[in-house]
């Protein structure tokens, strides 16, 4: 499993921009935000799961164009290197994978087959064979049939290190290296597959590890995934204009004016579990700010009354939203998987009661108030993120919304204690650093602050030699199983001079046995282990202190239907989408 | 006026050449590695050192300097990390837009000139009208209304006015669309009615400053002792005022038209960012925080190019407004 960079740093940018501007808001705790709802998720085990059509959304109509907002071009189009929150939800529309997640839109996630007819068959039990039965009736934009051979090809041309940004998963797992590109050279075997790919016959796909990668079904949801035929492979410039698999294909694209989607023919919904395709157009509309989005899909003039602000709604609308129920209704608001906790380097703090004192000590409400209270941020107890599948919410050290600096004081049983708190220089961060120090010190710690350099704060924080105590980190895991989160997160055999994911430096051989152990289960039965391991981490380890959520609002024109925020990236999702007639 | 006209360009090239040398010196100076935005995740020592390879950024820098104004001129190779054969005028692949560079300002340098050569007529046309008029009935209510709207106007800000604007007529009224760029060939009256709110606040806040410098101008004009002269020889006033009073006052305005046009063009990044329109401005500003270097090279290029065209421009024109000067 890697740590992925560039959504770590991504979200928290993200976070910096929409929360930065929020504290000012004092948030109104009173209201119904949805943000508690209760999530369940599995794989699908039944075949009929993976079939289309996807059941109608109630009240959807078939017509019309639909408009997304947003500011700056998405980075890129091109499947095989697509990993914006933005380019992973938009290219649902013009792409398939080999799985996908069906998502309710209330929380519940099944991991279904997509272009494959199950989400894949572990063949011998071990996670190292895995075979994929690709569906019929599956078509291009040109109507070519879709077969294994095609995924087979862009899964291999995923190797090619021309084609930066996308995730790397499965390039790593099949060469088993994170050299993957020097170990299978993609220019000079174009014609051939990677190391442990094979396609037996036109509908089966099959990846054989010398590891067990139970993690599979979900990396195979990623879009590098869709398939391309070698004849349309236009190298760096498929970013330009990608060929399509999915329901729509690109008629216009214009980088950072606009890019239309049109229907395409030779997609049939009978073969589609999850997208409806009602929309006859999807137009990206690109240029406006956050601020100018929400406005024009407020006031609803023209084709903004069918637009959705993808860019989330500024702090400085929200009060006018929320007094407003009409405008109100028009708000989608739901906690995303970037989760922050508070690292502690357990190489200082090697005492584990000190450690449990922080957990007492700390108060949620105080630091999620300051970023934007539920509109912002929702206090966390787990080290997993709700969205993920088998969670199990629990509080190992029960102090209330504001701490419990009694219990911390009796955790720490007298014994002075120094702390160092790291913090980068944003607005948000030394908000939090400033609730962090207040509430340790209310529990009896002496804490100094010590700046992070922010042109580096996450190359600094996994340093293995770095002179901070506790910091704010912050996690979003690709696909919501554990195996995603608290391996990358706590398991210490790994641990380097540098670029550890590992930032509380953890390194407990029962905690990292049992990630062997449940690693090795099969992905369905994983799930309920992740989250008592949580628990076990938590309570036996304590090497951080869960703090909360990234909660997004995004408002959307009173034409816009079927919208709803994603579960696995905490972006809004268009495959119900539908303009309202 | 031919030699006069190779000097200057020549001028012209080697300003532009200099411009090129210290853009390309700074792209070596920003404190960014241009490739480890191009290899966000797992990046070690070799494979970074395999794309600089690649892009050639381990060549000296003099032929690096010498690569990319070839590419300006005949076109070059750029290799397949970066879209093949790149054709003249080659401005380097942009990693961040995942395109040619050149195809970026293909496509964002019209929308740009659209936004200000339009604006530019309105604020000339409206700045000395007003100012010409103000002059000429100097003490009247016209003139001391126009001083004060052209003061109040003078100092607000372009993001003020435009967001006032923008409320006001489409957020409001709702009589214009979003402001956006629809190209003129492609429909005429969506191409004025996208960009009008541009035009009007770009003209808006230009025209002050040129009614108050052409009010100015032309009091000054008139006191001097050639109207006088003509008056007493019996020249009609309007011949006198049209004729030879305007067309000495307008020389310095002339001047700083040329110098505001051309900085507008290379620099409309805040009407850009009001309106979302996406142009050349706010390309050049996304390029700068991202960090993609290729563009920012390309901006200023364009940019200077712009500046020295709109100038020798400016000094042609002399010849034509003012007899004095003679180009030779």
């Amino acid at each position: 499993m890697r740590a992925r960079l560039a959504t770590a740093v991504g979200g928290a940018m993200a976070l910096v921009v929409a929360l930065s501007a929020c504290s000012k808001n004092t948030g109104d705790s009173g209201d119904s935000v949805d943000t508690n709802k209760p999530r369940s998720g599995a794989i699908a085990t039944d075949p009929k799961d993976s079939l289309g059509p996807a059941a109608e959304v109630p009240g959807a109509a078939k017509g019309g164009t639909f408009y997304i907002l947003r500011e700056s071009k998405i980075s890129h189009l091109d499947p095989q290197r697509v990993y914006s929150f933005a380019g992973l939800m938009g290219s649902q529309l013009y792409a398939r994978f080999l799985t996908t997640f069906k998502d309710d839109g209330k929380g519940n996630v099944t991991l279904v087959g997509d272009l494959a007819e199950t989400p894949g068959k572990n063949v011998n039990n071990d996670c190292k064979v895995w075979e994929f039965t690709i569906k019929e009736g599956v078509k291009f934009e040109d109507g070519r049939p879709i077969t294994s051979k095609e995924i087979a090809y862009g899964i291999a041309r995923s190797f090619d290190p021309d084609l930066t940004g996308g995730p790397t998963y499965l390039q790593e797992w099949l060469a088993d290296t994170p050299q993957y590109d020097t170990k299978w050279d993609f220019k000079k075997n174009k014609t051939s597959l990677p190391p442990g790919l094979t396609t037996p016959d036109p509908r089966t796909l099959r990846f054989e590890f010398s590891k067990p990668r139970c993690d599979l079904p979900f990396a195979v949801s990623l879009p590098a995934t869709a398939p391309l035929p070698p004849d349309k492979d236009t190298g760096v410039n498929l970013d330009n204009m990608p060929f399509s698999s999915g329901p729509y294909r690109f008629t216009k694209i214009q980088p950072g004016v606009e890019m239309v989607l049109e229907r395409n023919p030779n997609w049939d919904p009978a073969t589609d579990a999850v997208r409806h395709a009602y929309p006859d157009k999807f137009v990206w509309t690109l240029g406006p700010d956050q601020n100018t989005q929400t406005n024009r899909v407020l006031a609803g003039t023209g084709n903004d009354a069918a637009a959705v602000a993808s860019g989330g709604v500024p702090s400085e609308l929200l009060a006018k939203i929320t007094g407003d129920p009409a405008l109100k209704a028009r708000m989608i608001v739901a906690a995303t998987p970037n989760v922050f906790r508070l690292s502690i380097n357990t190489t200082r703090v090697t005492d584990l009661s000190v450690r449990q004192a922080i957990n007492y000590a700390i108060d949620r409400s105080s630091i999620t108030k300051n970023l934007g209270g539920p509109y912002g941020a929702m206090p966390l107890t787990t080290l997993l993120p709700p969205t993920t599948l088998g969670y199990k919410k629990f509080d190992a050290y029960p102090a209330g919304e504001s701490g419990d600096p009694a219990k911390a004081k009796e955790a720490l049983g007298g014994k002075p204690v120094n702390l160092v708190l790291g913090t980068g220089d944003e607005t948000w961060q030394q908000e939090t650093a400033t609730q962090v120090k207040n509430a340790l010190e209310k529990a009896g710690f002496t804490v100094t602050v010590k700046p992070i350099p922010a042109d580096g704060y996450l190359d600094f924080v996994k340093k293995k030699d770095n002179p901070w105590d506790i910091w704010v980190d912050s996690w979003a895991a690709d696909w919501p199983s554990g195996a995603s989160v608290l391996p990358v997160l706590f398991d210490g055999r790994g641990l380097k001079a540098e670029g550890n994911s590992n930032t509380s430096q953890l390194n407990s051989e029962a905690i990292n046995a049992e990630f062997d152990r449940v690693l090795a289960l099969d992905p369905a039965k994983q799930a309920d282990e992740w989250s008592k391991l949580d628990e076990k981490l938590m309570k036996e380890s304590a090497p951080a202190v869960p703090l909360y959520n990234e909660v997004v609002s995004v408002a959307h024109g009173e034409k816009a239907g079927g919208l709803f925020i994603g579960s696995i990236f905490g972006w809004p999702s268009f495959v119900n989408a539908y303009v309202k007639q | 006026m031919v030699r006069f006209l190779l000097k200057r360009l020549l001028l012209a090239v080697s300003v532009l050449l200099a411009v090129s040398i210290v853009s390309f010196l700074m792209f070596f100076a920003l404190p960014r590695d241009p490739v480890t935005g191009m290899c966000p995740k797992n990046c070690n020592a070799e494979r970074l050192e395999r794309v600089r390879t690649e892009l050639g950024l381990n060549d000296p820098k003099p032929t690096q300097y010498v690569n990319y104004m070839k590419g300006i001129f005949v076109g070059r190779d750029l290799g397949s990390a970066q879209g093949g054969k790149c054709e003249a005028p080659c401005l380097g692949y942009s990693y961040v837009n995942s395109e040619s560079v050149t195809d970026t300002f293909a496509r964002v340098l019209p929308v740009t000139l659209n936004i200000v050569l339009p604006a530019a007529v309105l604020w000339l046309a409206l700045g000395v009208g007003l100012g010409m008029i103000s002059a000429l009935r100097r003490g009247s209510l016209l003139d001391r209304i126009s001083i004060g709207l052209t003061l109040t106007f003078a100092s607000l800000q372009l993001y003020f006015v435009g967001a006032v604007l923008l409320l006001i007529f489409v957020y409001s009224l709702k009589i214009l669309p979003t402001p956006r760029y629809v190209p003129f060939l492609e429909n005429p009256v969506e191409w004025a009615r996208g960009l009008v709110l541009a035009w009007v606040t770009l003209a808006l806040l230009f025209s002050a400053i040129y009614a108050r410098l052409s009010r100015a101008q032309m009091l000054e004009t008139l006191s001097e002792d050639f109207v006088r002269t003509a008056r007493a020889k019996g020249v009609a006033k309007r011949k006198v005022y049209g004729r030879h009073a305007l067309r000495a006052a307008i020389t310095p305005i002339v001047t700083i038209a040329g110098i505001d046009v051309g900085a507008a063009l290379g620099g409309t990044v805040i009407t850009e960012t009001t309106f979302g329109i996406q142009g050349l401005g706010r390309t050049a500003v996304e390029a700068v925080r991202q960090g993609d270097l290729p563009t920012i090279m390309a901006t200023v290029l364009v940019s200077a190019l712009f500046v020295v065209v709109a100038n020798i421009i400016v000094d042609l024109l002399y010849a034509f407004i003012d007899p004095r000067v003679r180009l030779g």
